[in-house]
């Protein structure tokens, strides 16, 4: 399940009004979510909930979900 | 100190040369295929040829023949690099294009290697199971270059060679002359308008030779990259090259590398890499995109030279990488920028390695008019970074619209020669007439002379370049003019500068009937998700109403005029997101 908050996160980043996440979805449904853009959506996310992710740790990233159990671990840390 | 020691006469072919180098550094590493996390697989020259042979002899048991062109769509895999080496034994062409990207829709994928099959003449394709219910019912079509598609990531390397058959290819190998061609790779472009470059044996061992001499690479250089091999900066310069030069190449998976821009410095800290070729974008990235604790024990002092290259410099992401990097132990120095482009193997100018790079501070209104002046307390100050001055064997000259040669500090286009050249773009005679007079090539790009040194500023052509990529704004706008909600024939797409990202992103512009700002956003999606079926991202959307657009004498919406009108003022018929 994908937080309220990432979401919003996300969609502001990619200049989205709405757009269905949930933790299958990958980065290239998403429209404007490139391999260009992921470094920035990833840093928004970052700053967003001031964490810091390591770059092992983001090449494991298959899905939205899995970020978002990433973030999870991070924030209850 | 060693010095740059490279005889064309010793070895005058590809497979020649790496043989050479088999035998002259046998347990030397040839390619170190760098993966995340993993210990990094390495290749010595020894090993990297003993099996491009076994490769070399299941090919030819395939009846793959000399002068066929076998297309290679393979990820980042370290028996790509033997296999490369085992077609080009058998006189067969590599080339190498892009695995598609899960976001490119299926069909255009299909319709862009069909194009590109028919254009280039592809034979064969070699690429992963994945993609074998996409590219099989290719090779069934009538009239399909095509002849079949096979997976040599799954093939048995475990045997030992028959002395005999290996004879026999490498008498093929040793009928190769130096005039045959080479290898094909492909000049530009996304789904069909890609121009196939076929490069002889002698431009490429030209070009090693010329190239390496003006970045004075020794036997003790080593390159890291992530450059994908079906560009050329990635494929002459980080893997021709060194693989010439018998010096090692670290390489990097590219889709790695944009998820975690780091490993291109833990692969020169770990490897004390002394070379590295790269686009604009990527300096920006490393500076500002990367986490302090992820540069922890990063050590960029090997690093000799780096060279900007593919898509316009800009001199603050050189800046930015700088002020970043230097506590890092990355010399200033190490800066260099490369111009060129596949039509002549790679390179035409470079600036001088170990020196600064020139940069002239020129006012930008008199650039935009055709003259350099150098800017004075009342210019607008556009900072020009020079592109150096021409490899030797080069030529380049600036002319006008009439083809004619204009004085040194007037803007023109940039025409070139080289000892390198390629012989036309294959199956493509008129596109080859278009750019090619007298031996001269006319690249469509800007630029003025200045003291012997070459600044590249602009474009004649449309091509956007987005992180050293070129798309044709055409591809955008054929895939847009199919969309519901907008007016056909009425949608232009254009690059702007992106000044975060150190290179330029997509925009577009279309006319539409739709009025209000849920119309608007509804016909945003459209546009956006189109522009993913062909792998484009589509960063702004203006829409503007019916017959807003400028038209050219053809009757056409010129995307020059329209992108000026578009940012020049504020026009409140302009919607944009």
């Amino acid at each position: 399940m994908i937080s309220p908050e990432l979401k919003k996160v996300i969609l502001k980043q990619l200049n989205l009004d709405d757009f269905n996440l949930n933790d299958a979805t990958l980065a290239s449904d998403v429209p404007g979510w490139d391999s260009l853009n992921h470094i920035n959506v990833i840093l928004a996310v970052e700053e967003n909930f001031n964490v810091k992710f390591r770059s092992m740790e983001l090449l494991r990233l298959k899905n939205i979900g899995d970020l978002q159990k990433l973030l999870d671990s991070k924030l209850s840390k | 100190m060693k010095t740059f020691n490279f005889n064309i006469d010793e070895a005058d072919t590809l497979w020649r040369r790496w043989k050479l180098n088999s035998e002259r550094y046998p347990d030397k590493d040839a390619i170190v295929h760098w993966v995340a996390g993993e210990e990094p697989y390495r290749w010595t020259y020894k090993n990297l040829i003993n099996t491009a042979k076994k490769y070399s002899v299941k090919l030819k048991e395939l009846g793959i023949k000399p002068g066929e062109i076998c297309a290679n769509i393979i990820r980042h895999n370290e028996n790509f690099y033997p296999l490369y080496l085992g077609i080009s034994r058998i006189g067969a062409l590599p080339a190498v294009l892009a695995f598609p990207n899960p976001r490119l829709h299926p069909d255009k994928f299909r319709q862009g290697l069909e194009g590109m099959a028919q254009r280039s003449g592809l034979d064969y394709i070699f690429t992963e199971r994945e993609l074998e219910p996409l590219i099989k019912p290719l090779i069934e079509k009538p009239g399909s270059t095509i002849k079949n598609v096979y997976f040599p990531l799954e093939w048995d390397l475990d045997f030992e060679i028959d002395p005999k058959a290996d004879d026999e290819i490498e008498m093929i190998a040793g009928s190769i002359k130096d005039s045959d061609p080479g290898l094909l790779q492909h000049s530009s472009g996304t789904t069909g308008l890609q121009k196939p470059v076929v490069l002889s044996h002698r431009a490429i061992m030209n070009h090693v030779y010329q190239l390496g001499k003006a970045m004075k690479l020794t036997e003790n250089d080593k390159v890291a990259s992530w450059l994908p091999l079906y560009h050329d900066l990635g494929l002459i310069g980080s893997y021709h090259i060194p693989l010439a030069l018998g010096i090692p190449l670290i390489q990097i998976d590219p889709f790695q590398w944009i998820l975690a821009p780091v490993l291109l410095l833990e692969a020169i800290t770990k490897e004390k890499a002394t070379v590295s070729f790269t686009p604009n974008f990527a300096y920006n990235i490393m500076a500002e995109k990367i986490n302090e604790e992820d540069l922890e024990g990063i050590d960029l002092s090997s690093l000799r030279v780096i060279i900007n290259a593919a898509e316009p410099i800009r001199h603050d992401s050189h800046e930015k990488f700088v002020r970043k990097f230097q506590k890092y132990g990355f010399n200033p120095l190490a800066l260099a920028v490369l111009y060129g482009m596949a039509e002549t193997t790679l390179g035409v100018t470079l600036t001088e390695p170990s020196n600064p790079i020139t940069e002239l501070s020129v006012d930008r209104n008199e650039l935009s008019k055709g003259v350099m002046k150098f800017s004075d307390d009342n210019s607008v100050v556009r900072i020009c970074v020079s592109s150096g001055k021409l490899i030797d064997e080069c030529e380049a000259r600036i002319v006008d619209e009439n083809r004619n040669d204009i004085p040194d500090g007037l803007v023109g286009e940039v025409v070139v020669k080289s000892i390198s050249m390629f012989d036309g773009y294959r199956n493509y005679p008129e596109k080859t007439a278009e750019v090619f007079e007298g031996g001269w090539y006319y690249t469509g790009d800007y630029g003025f002379r200045y003291k012997d040194e070459f600044f590249i500023i602009g474009r004649k052509k449309d091509i956007i370049i987005v992180a050293g990529k070129n798309i044709y704004p055409e591809d955008i706008e054929d895939a847009l003019n199919q969309t519901e909600g907008l007016i056909p024939g009425r949608v232009i797409a254009f690059g702007e500068e992106d000044a975060e990202m150190g290179t330029e992103f997509v925009s577009v512009v279309a006319e539409t009937k739709a009025e209000t700002e849920d119309e608007k956003n509804k016909v945003r999606m459209t546009i956006l998700k189109a522009g993913m079926n062909i792998d484009v991202v589509i960063h702004k959307v203006y829409l503007v109403p019916s017959r807003w657009l400028i038209k050219s004498s053809a009757g056409k919406p010129s995307r020059k005029s329209n992108k000026e009108r578009l940012i020049g003022i504020t026009d409140s018929q302009v919607w944009s997101r």
